[in-house]
């Protein structure tokens, strides 16, 4: 308390007066504003109000602000001191331990994510073929989430090959194969164990279901005709070859083990031998 | 300075004091804890009543073609209820703190002008008070109308005197307009004790957080305001002199109604959510036991969220049609506005990551706010994209979005304040087993109400209707969202129970009851009129730590 509370005996603490004056003041000028809704009368009265309250705020504050000598009052109690240091935060490069300080290549994301694609994309239209008799058929179902005019295709049709249902159905598999390749390869190496399992069960399923609540919105035609089962089963697929490509590969240091100056781009030969934070 | 009267003796020596004197010793108070003390307690009880203009909206909605309340009366509950809760609740409850808190907490005797201060609760009250009489006065004078039925953001030109005759739109101005300068005259207020009152020590970057976001808040206040005022003229110029400035066939613009309206209103949604954030930037450090993380990026962050949010409030007029460009440009700003308080979501559980956490009433209450505040920002970021926007404006989705930022953040982060600093008022602790018991109901209680509010905002319900058909699918979400209500209701009977069950029989709380480390908890609770004997020196942001840590002071890493 030393600094804080030092109480000094001759000083005498003056605080403003009270005064009614702001009350006075703002109760005459609220009824000025109700005098436009009610009656000019109500509206002069106010004003008159608000003038004898100013008349006293100024009174009250010139030419001094009026004080009064404050009733001493009951005081704190001391504060104790407690003796000891508390804990701080380690000052190294432990606490970080959740960033990853190594990280797989996006490259891998990419590789992994289209190996992945095409092994799913192996596996649903195996299905479509022994399921329905067509290798088109899952083909053209993808392309449903562009070409909006497949939601009314009947079943013979969705079995036929349509050019453009193909294109479309490899751009949008190709890009999502390499989106969620992409999402792979940065989170995996946030998660300390256990990545395969993350990679090929747990991914696939949260995604199965955003699907289950969005395809009807996003693809009308693939909710009308899509088996959960084999469709959970081809996700699997992809999170099983994505991720074990993407952990297969060589990791790289990130730029948190990097010198403050190789950062900076600078060209600094030696600094790491110099005793830098790599 | 002149001395006009001698000290009394101390209070405890004196007898029971007249109910007459102690009901002047209130009015003529220039004290910035009274004033606060009568912010704060105005704020609880216009928020009963704006809650129970809600239960009669959600009684009215839980069944299709309920006929509780006619479709007249409902505008009214709808119209009062928003204005109420914008005007009279979170506006006193955050200028009665920062009026009880800022003095204490950068160790000053009282705010710049204290006159002023009294002047502003005042003007606040009667404009409340003069909102309300319009149940009254609008029928009882004229025979016309009632309370206003326009909308809390009254858009034109359903206000002009055409489409809303009588004088129940008249008084919504007038009430508004009259508080709103009171607001305005506190900002300017603070702003002044802020700069200018510091204690010793005390740099800016040394002020505890409480104090850098209510400076930040107060600038809003003082740049936003002004602007309704302006608006709320012209409006009352055309309702009253015949004036055309927001009568479209007349050659005005319904348009800048609502250019002017929300150059106030959108700042406005952060006028209200900063404090909810200053509180939890006092409150989880000390529950957490850690300094709070990152103070320079918060302040940063704090002033950053200022500038952004009064340049972003088109995102309010997506669906009118202005220009693509237009939509875009405010689009990004809007969700250019989520990059500095996602940095403050971040600190706050960056505080709280290897703290010692006590999960104690005004923590639980914080850690409401955290998680609700995230799922209205998160859908904050759904509304500030203009094709989502278009799809779902003034749908229930953005009821149930703005509820969970006002209510799930705002309103939480208030009852872990009064929680937290209701010792320090009074003297006396709130009961933990009743506020646990409130925060449970509520939890439940809001995510009831407001959660189904999405889906059937989804579903196309729109907002401000007063019933609706039996087979559009909406009858589920809205029975919940009513059955939400009822908790509801408990948890805030438990708190005014609470709340009058401690002030006289709560238990003793001491000077400081949470170990915590700013100014205010170094003096007496309640603390005396001068608030300290000697004006406090401090040297860190954590002026108490360092006093009770001297082996280990603050100041010594920062």
């Amino acid at each position: 308390m030393n600094d804080t509370h030092q109480h000094d005996q001759t000083e005498v603490i003056e605080l403003p007066q009270p005064t009614a004056s702001p009350m006075v003041c703002a109760f005459g000028f609220a009824l000025m504003a109700a005098g436009i809704v009610t009656n000019w009368i109500v509206a002069i009265a106010g004003s008159i109000i608000m003038l004898v309250g100013a008349t006293a705020w100024f009174m009250n504050s010139n030419p001094h602000s009026r004080e009064i000598e404050a009733s001493p009052e009951k005081k704190p109690r001391p504060i104790e001191p407690r003796t000891g240091v508390v804990d701080h935060l380690i000052e190294d490069s432990s606490h970080r331990a959740r960033l990853p300080l190594e990280i797989h290549p996006y490259s891998a994301g990419i590789t992994g994510g289209l190996i992945g694609g095409i092994a799913m994309a192996l596996c649903a239209v195996l299905w479509g073929w022994f399921a329905h008799g067509s290798m088109w058929y899952t083909v053209n179902l993808l392309a449903g989430t562009m070409l909006t005019g497949y939601a009314d295709m009947s079943m013979a049709e969705l079995y036929a090959f349509h050019t453009e249902g193909l294109i479309v159905g490899l751009v949008i598999q190709a890009f999502m194969s390499i989106a969620v390749g992409l999402l792979y390869g940065v989170t995996l190496p946030l998660i300390p164990r256990g990545q395969i399992m993350v990679s090929a069960i747990i991914i696939p399923l949260i995604w199965s279901g955003l699907t289950w609540a969005s395809i009807s919105v996003v693809n009308p035609a693939l909710a009308e005709h899509i088996e959960w089962f084999w469709f959970i089963c081809s996700q699997i697929v992809f999170g099983v070859v994505t991720g074990w490509w993407i952990v297969r590969t060589e990791k790289i240091s990130t730029m948190q083990n990097w010198h403050y100056l190789e950062r900076l781009g600078m060209e600094t030969p030696g600094v790491r031998d110099m005793g830098g934070e790599s | 300075m002149s001395v006009l009267q001698p000290p009394a003796g101390p209070r405890t020596t004196e007898g029971p004091v007249p109910f007459l004197s102690r009901l002047h010793e209130w009015v003529a108070t220039t004290d910035h804890k009274k004033l606060g003390v009568m912010y704060v307690t105005s704020g609880i009880i216009f928020l009963i009543i704006a809650g129970l203009e809600a239960t009669m909206m959600r009684w009215q909605l839980a069944w299709p073609g309920q006929d509780v309340v006619g479709p007249e009366e409902f505008n009214r509950l709808f119209t009062m209820h928003g204005t109420t809760m914008v005007f009279f609740v979170g506006m006193p409850v955050l200028l009665g703190s920062a009026n009880f808190l800022i003095p204490l907490m950068i160790g000053a005797r009282d705010l710049a002008f204290p006159r002023l201060n009294a002047f502003g609760f005042w003007l606040f009250l009667f404009g409340g008070l003069l909102l309300y009489f319009s149940y009254f006065g609008g029928q009882g004078l004229y025979g016309m109308g009632s309370a206003p039925d326009v909308g809390w953001f009254a858009y034109a030109p359903l206000t002009e005197r055409t489409f809303s005759r009588g004088h129940s739109t008249d008084y919504w101005i007038l009430g508004i307009f009259v508080a709103g300068i009171g607001s305005t005259a506190t900002g300017i207020n603070m702003i002044a004790t802020i700069l200018g009152m510091r204690c010793r020590g005390m740099s800016l970057m040394k002020m505890p957080l409480f104090v850098w976001i209510m400076l930040v808040d107060c600038f809003l206040i003082v740049i936003a305001l002004p602007p309704l005022a302006a608006a709320q003229i012209l409006l009352l110029f055309d309702r009253q002199l015949g004036a055309h400035f927001f009568d479209a066939q007349a050659g005005g613009s319904a348009l800048l109604w609502q250019n002017l309206f929300w150059f106030f209103g959108h700042p406005e949604v952060y006028i209200l959510i900063l404090p909810a954030f200053a509180f939890v930037s006092e409150i989880i450090p000390v529950f957490s036991r850690k300094v709070i993380f990152g103070y320079p990026l918060m302040v940063a962050a704090t002033v950053a969220i200022g500038f952004i949010s009064l340049g972003v409030w088109v995102h309010h007029m997506f669906a009118v049609g202005l220009s693509p460009l237009i939509n875009v440009i405010f689009m990004g700003s809007t969700m250019l506005v989520g990059v500095p308080t996602g940095i403050k979501m971040f600190n706050w559980v960056a505080t709280m990551v290897g703290g010692r956490i006590r999960l104690q009433t005004p923590m639980l209450f914080s850690l409401g706010f955290l998680c609700q505040f995230l799922l209205g920002g998160l859908t904050g970021i759904f509304l500030a994209t203009v094709p989502f926007d278009w799809q779902v404006s003034d749908s229930y989705f953005v009821v149930g979005h703005f509820h969970y930022v006002l209510f799930g953040g705002l309103l939480f982060a208030i009852l872990a304040a009064i929680y937290y600093w209701f010792p320090k008022v009074t003297g006396r602790m709130m009961s933990e087993r009743i506020g646990t018991w409130q925060f449970w109901l509520l939890i439940i209680g809001f995510n009831l109400t407001f959660g189904p509010m999405h889906v059937s905002g989804m579903l196309g319900m729109p907002r401000r209707i007063y019933t609706y058909q039996l087979d559009r699918g909406w009858e589920l979400w809205n029975l919940l969202s009513s059955i939400g209500v009822i908790f509801q209701l408990l948890a805030f009977a438990l708190l005014v129970w609470n709340l009058l069950r401690s002030v006289f029989k709560g238990r003793e709380a001491g000077d400081d009851p949470w170990d915590a480390w700013t100014l205010e908890w170094s003096t007496t609770s309640p603390p005396p009129a001068y608030n300290f004997d000697e004006e406090p020196v401090v040297h860190s942001r954590r002026p108490l730590w360092d006093l009770k840590h001297p082996d280990d002071p603050d100041w010594r890493y920062e």
